[in-house]
């Protein structure tokens, strides 16, 4: 960057970090403990290299299981089956953290007008972009580092977990050049991050395909290129050269382009909107209807796509092996049943985590409309608080339960196109999968009724429903691996599903779960209509 | 509490709004009767928009009292809101809603029928283009659509904070305009502002508010006679040091012109004074609203 910027860029990286110190390290912190959780726990899950062998084998011989977390290239490596989970699964949550950093300091910046008061200072047009890169990639090196560190503390062998950590590092660049990219498409800083979350959901599908069936297309992802690293067996290190290489390229790009655009503008013009007002937008509940339209549109569709591929994988992972190391292997990734209910078990408890990141996302979208100034708008006209929060519940809650029967339609259809069948008991039929997804909602209302507590007691607080899920989840895949006791797990509502289709239908945790939903949504109905607002 | 004719459309007494240590509101007091604009003047962090937030129910005031139409605002705000437009001092739009559709909406939020409403007369007078989206107006026009939404459809009474700060002059005119015609209807007005030349225009009556208390209301006449006059004189020769005399400030020498402001027992001295440095021409001016509004911020108020 030109004269100068260069002081200026300093200035605001620092900025950056200080606005990002909490969220960074709470997310850096959980990444880091999760991998370590898995390093060390799992030496102690096999008594012998033969177990070893045979689980990377049994997981090897799963499309579904490849499919969703990669193959182990090296079946007598401990690190690779250690990391099983690390690969691939939980770089997306590398990415999706870089793609957060990045886009608040660029794309959000510009849409709330803070860049525009940037610009009026000394600081050149490209200060943002190249702040951002100046914070992201000493932010991915460390993310790495710790990694390796933590795998070595672990156990793991030294070179293995440096090949690992470059891993994680080499997703957080190329997240980092994505994002930067998908910033400069829209003026709505959602709309590019749905546009990198799309590009993000693509890269890991090309990657399950590559895995799983034409090998080359696996090369196109760079979630592909941490399995093809071959941390803890033979490193190809050159593997190293595409991410940073794509990093680069992505990066010229996203200036390129935001060098040929004015600030504040996306590539794409926005359209025109009506010059009239639908009568059905008059009141709260339609406004956030309309408001959160679009995304339970593309989160509908991508639910959709994951359902039957994930569906279409299912039935033939029996066939293929159902030994019992393969059910061993299987249990550790799910539950008990047939591997087949194991893996779709799986798949719906994991659709429940996710779903819960759409009715996240309303209520955290809530707190902004309040920050804002657009709910005290609402509220200035003939509209009660109640209304207003009732809004923001019904969209959350009813937005779930939409999007779990997407997921369980999408799974049966992918599954019985494939040729699946069910056994066991409980209900039967083309229904038990959809059953089996819904039955994933009251926990996912629980834990969107706590964080419509949290915005009700106030609005800052929203935010830490994320932080609350995440503690759920970390609860859930690391309790049991650290062998921490049993009722650490069971403060997670999620623990309290029935995990069907493996297990059969019980009613009364469910109640339970609806019931606890119900009376913390009272409390923050009650809390929400005494607090100011703004 | 019932409303009767007579009463007035706002009155609060002694509001009191804390938050943590520091005191937004401190004893406020504000009586808006029925029918008038009432200028509310202070500075950013004088109190205006809480006040108004207090008034619309959307903060919990820890002490005094505060009626709307002879209702609590706390308890019937919806009622309350039924009757009044409100035009915030900073418009967020929602970014992918076009402003006709926020105005639309608004409106029917309001009660209102947009079909049956001024609605396109007011977007053509502010020369505003409904069909873009949230995100692509500027700030004045963010501005404009609140404006269109508040003026469109008759209301009781119309709570109006800063409306003007993101208008170029002619759309100043076209506010000027509209709240006139809204007054000769019967709104009552409330109109928060710093710009001190547009309440001068609007308003009949104001209240000026400093560190969360009224330090002055009346007329623009009751609190003007009681204010400095402002003179410039020209000289001949140099210009006479009349900063040393009682009741005069801001005293401003260029070569041989001399500024200040003086207060109404200083003007004898004063003159004497310029006549014999041979004063060759004089002007004297009532003190503007600015003027005004410096002296109630002086840390020394007088018990005036």
């Amino acid at each position: 960057m030109a004269g100068g910027g260069g002081s200026g860029i300093v200035l605001l990286v620092r900025h950056h970090l200080r606005r990002d110190r909490v969220l960074a390290s709470v997310w850096l912190l959980f990444l880091v403990g999760v991998c370590y959780a898995s390093a060390a726990a799992t030496p102690a899950l096999y008594t012998s290299e033969a177990d070893r062998v045979r689980a990377a084998e049994a997981i090897n011989a799963s499309p579904g299981v490849v499919a969703l977390y990669g193959p182990i290239p090296d079946v007598h490596s401990l690190g690779q089956l250690a990391m099983t989970k690390m690969t691939v699964v939980y770089a997306v949550l590398v990415a999706v953290m870089f793609l957060v950093v990045v886009r608040r300091h660029t794309r959000t910046d510009e849409e709330t007008g803070r860049a525009e008061l940037l610009a009026g200072t000394a600081l050149t047009r490209q200060a943002p972009l190249a702040a951002a890169l100046a914070e992201a990639v000493p932010l991915a090196v460390v993310l790495g580092l710790l990694a390796a560190l933590v795998n070595i503390a672990a156990g793991l062998p030294v070179v293995g977990s440096l090949a690992f950590g470059a891993s994680w590092t080499a997703v957080a660049l190329v997240a980092t050049g994505i994002a930067l990219v998908a910033c400069q498409v829209s003026a709505s800083s959602r709309t590019c991050a749905a546009v990198a979350g799309t590009a993000f959901g693509v890269l890991y599908l090309l990657r399950a395909v590559g895995d799983t069936s034409v090998g080359w297309v696996g090369w196109l992802s760079p979630f592909g290129w941490s399995t093809q690293l071959h941390a803890y067996s033979h490193e190809r290190w050159w593997v190293l050269a595409l991410p940073v290489a794509a990093c680069v390229a992505l990066v010229a790009a996203a200036r390129w382009l935001s060098s040929r655009r004015d600030l504040g503008a996306g590539l794409v013009d926005a359209r025109p909107g009506p010059e009239h007002g639908s009568p059905r937008l008059a009141d709260a509940m339609a406004l956030t209807w309309r408001v959160h339209g679009g995304a339970l549109v593309l989160w509908t569709c991508a639910l959709a796509v994951m359902g039957l591929v994930m569906g279409a994988i299912a039935p033939g992972i029996g066939s293929l092996l159902d030994s019992p190391a393969a059910r061993q292997a299987m249990q550790r990734l799910g539950g008990v049943g047939t591997v087949q209910e194991t893996m779709l078990g799986a798949m719906v408890s994991v659709a429940g985590v996710v779903v819960t990141c759409f009715a996240l996302g309303v209520v955290a979208h809530g707190a902004t409309e309040e920050r804002d100034g657009r709910v005290e708008q609402v509220l200035a006209t003939a509209t009660s608080r109640g209304a207003t929060l009732a809004a923001t519940v019904v969209v959350a809650t009813a937005g779930v339960l939409w999007l779990l029967l997407v997921v369980g339609i999408a799974l049966t259809v992918g599954y019985g196109g494939a040729g699946g069948g069910l056994t066991g008991t409980g209900l039967t039929g083309p229904g038990r999968l959809v059953a089996a997804a819904l039955v994933q909602a009251p926990a996912v209302w629980t834990v969107t009724a706590l964080a419509v507590l949290l915005l009700a007691l106030r609005s800052g607080w929203a935010v830490l429903g994320w932080a609350l899920l995440g503690l759920f989840v970390a609860l859930d895949q690391v309790g049991e691996l650290l062998r921490l006791p049993g009722w650490t797990s069971d403060l997670s509502p999620y623990a309290h599903t029935p995990r069907m289709p493996v297990e059969a239908f019980a009613a009364a945790p469910l109640l339970l779960l609806t019931l606890a939903a119900a009376v913390v949504l009272a409390l923050a109905g009650r809390r929400f209509a005494v607090r100011d607002i703004g | 509490m019932s409303e009767a004719v007579g009463d007035p459309v706002i009155a609060v007494r002694g509001l009191v709004k804390r938050y943590g240590a520091a005191r937004a509101l401190d004893r406020l007091d504000l009586s808006v009767a029925r029918g008038e604009v009432h200028g509310f003047l202070g500075p950013n962090g004088a109190g205006k928009s809480t006040t108004i937030r207090a008034l619309l129910g959307l903060v919990r005031v820890q002490g005094g009292s505060a009626t709307v139409f002879g209702l609590d605002p706390w308890r019937d705000a919806v009622a309350i809101h039924r009757r009044l437009a409100y035009v915030p001092g900073d418009v967020a739009l929602w970014p992918n809603l076009s402003g006709g559709e926020t105005v639309d909406m608004l409106l029917r939020m309001r009660g209102a029928d947009p079909a049956a409403s001024r609605r396109q007369e007011m977007l053509d007078r502010f020369a505003l283009d409904p069909t873009k989206k949230g995100r692509a107006y500027s700030k004045g026009n963010r501005q404009k659509v609140a404006l269109v939404a508040a003026f469109a459809a008759p209301a009781d009474l119309l709570v109006l904070d800063e409306p003007t700060s993101g208008l170029d002059p002619l759309m100043e005119q076209v506010f000027a305009a509209c709240v006139a015609e809204c007054t000769a209807a019967g709104t009552t007005v409330l109109l928060s502002s710093h710009l001190l030349s547009e309440v001068e225009r609007l308003a009949t009556r104001l209240t000026i508010i400093r560190e969360g208390r009224a330090v002055e209301t009346g007329t623009l006449e009751e609190l003007r006679h009681l204010r400095r006059t402002r003179l410039r004189a020209a000289f001949a020769g140099p210009a006479p040091d009349l900063a040393a005399l009682p009741g005069v400030h801001d005293v401003v020498v260029e070569g041989a012109t001399l500024g200040c402001t003086v207060e109404p027992e200083g003007l004898p001295l004063v003159l004497e004074a310029l006549t014999r440095a041979g004063v060759s021409s004089l002007t004297s001016s009532p003190p503007t609203l600015e003027e005004l509004f410096l002296e109630a911020y002086r840390p020394t108020v007088g018990s005036a």
